[in-house]
């Protein structure tokens, strides 16, 4: 199964960059991309207030469930889930097969605005990981650096 | 499939704990929750569940494993919802999945459900395009304090007769028995087989 290629510095700089713009234009408070699976790839702006962890994994298994309703009725389009609420609202936005684009925004603030400036986000994030993805297609990932010192003991319970 | 982020040196795997209803997954990942030692502040336990405390949609836990150096080695656990009506919802929690705890109840009567909901993970795994026999997996015979228990022996011939045979744990979840050696060795599995792929040519 082809999955997430592998990012370096000047993937993560783009992407990262990319969110930067699109909170700055949007006035959105947070943005993250993620994977589909629910792995945070990269995020920007008020991390403090919001568990980047876990926002990522329900928003994108939100996302996920969207779409399976959308095979059930047949409709190509659900390509946006949009939360509103009171204080704060939610655009998560399809980028490619395999990751998408979640918007924490001020309620106040237009949702059309968000979705122009997000629209325009996830086309530079879908082009930079197609980058990543030709320059290592496939397997070869590095995992040298992976020292496992103690491997019967990964995770270990707190002693009583 | 795992995210590997060579400018962060974060490496993010994903672990489903599949099983029949009320067989223990929950369980499993609240002792994990209760019990792990973090270097780190621990990350919070997310469960969608009904006002019976039944998992309707997943549990969600993410987990930085302590003793790997060179990556952070981030694990996200999840559960599936146990109940054959919610079988959409198992499916898209297995996208991406990279390593499966099947948990199975060792009480006599729950031999069937354990049986089905086995055939039930492979036949999900094939809808998400994935295949048992790519995929780390680790059994786990939960309940093994229960007077109706079935010998392990006939859980092995049950649940562990394919070509490979996986590692198999005892376990009573609720007591914390079994629970950390389950999830240590399905992260074992996971890691060696990304190291052995790191050594194949690209």
């Amino acid at each position: 199964m082809s999955t997430l290629p592998q990012l370096l510095e000047e993937d993560v700089q783009e992407l990262n960059k990319a969110l930067e713009e699109l909170l700055t234009r949007s006035e959105a408070t947070t943005a993250l991309v993620t994977d589909k699976a629910g792995f945070c790839i990269v995020q920007q702006g008020d991390l403090d207030t919001f568990d980047a962890t876990s926002l990522g994994a329900l928003a994108s298994n939100s996302f996920n469930a969207n779409q399976a309703i959308a095979q059930m009725i047949n409709e190509p389009n659900f390509n946006t889930v949009y939360q509103q609420g009171e204080k704060h609202s939610m655009l998560v936005m399809d980028v490619d097969e395999f990751t998408v684009l979640i918007i924490i925004f001020p309620a106040a603030v237009s949702v059309g605005m968000v979705k122009y400036y997000a629209a325009q986000a996830a086309q530079v994030i879908s082009r930079q990981l197609m980058i990543a993805k030709s320059r290592s297609p496939g397997q070869g990932i590095d995992l040298a650096m992976l020292n496992m010192e103690d491997s019967s003991q990964l995770f270990k319970k707190k002693d009583l | 499939m795992a995210l590997i982020n060579q400018a962060t040196k974060e490496l993010q795997v994903k672990v489903v704990y599949y099983g029949p209803a009320l067989c223990g997954k929950t369980t499993n990942l609240v002792k994990v929750h209760e019990n792990v030692q973090t270097a780190q502040e621990k990350g919070k336990l997310v469960s969608l569940a009904t006002s019976s405390d039944r998992t309707l949609f997943f549990d969600f836990l993410p987990i930085e494993a302590m003793s790997i150096k060179g990556f952070k080695t981030k694990f996200q656990l999840y559960t599936v919802p146990g109940q054959v009506i919610y079988n959409t919802t198992r499916q898209l929690v297995l996208r991406g999945v990279d390593g499966i705890v099947f948990v199975a109840d060792s009480q006599y009567e729950k031999m069937a459900e354990n049986v089905e909901s086995f055939a039930n993970l492979e036949e999900n795994l094939k809808a998400n395009k994935l295949n048992l026999d790519e995929i780390p997996y680790v059994l786990q015979y939960n309940k093994r304090d229960l007077p109706n228990v079935a010998p392990v022996d006939y859980m092995e011939y049950l649940l562990n007769n394919r070509e490979v045979r996986v590692p198999a744990f005892e376990a009573s979840a609720h007591k914390v028995e079994g629970v950390f050696e389950t999830l240590n060795a399905i992260t074992r599995l996971l890691l060696q087989k990304f190291i052995n792929e790191s050594k194949k040519p690209a």
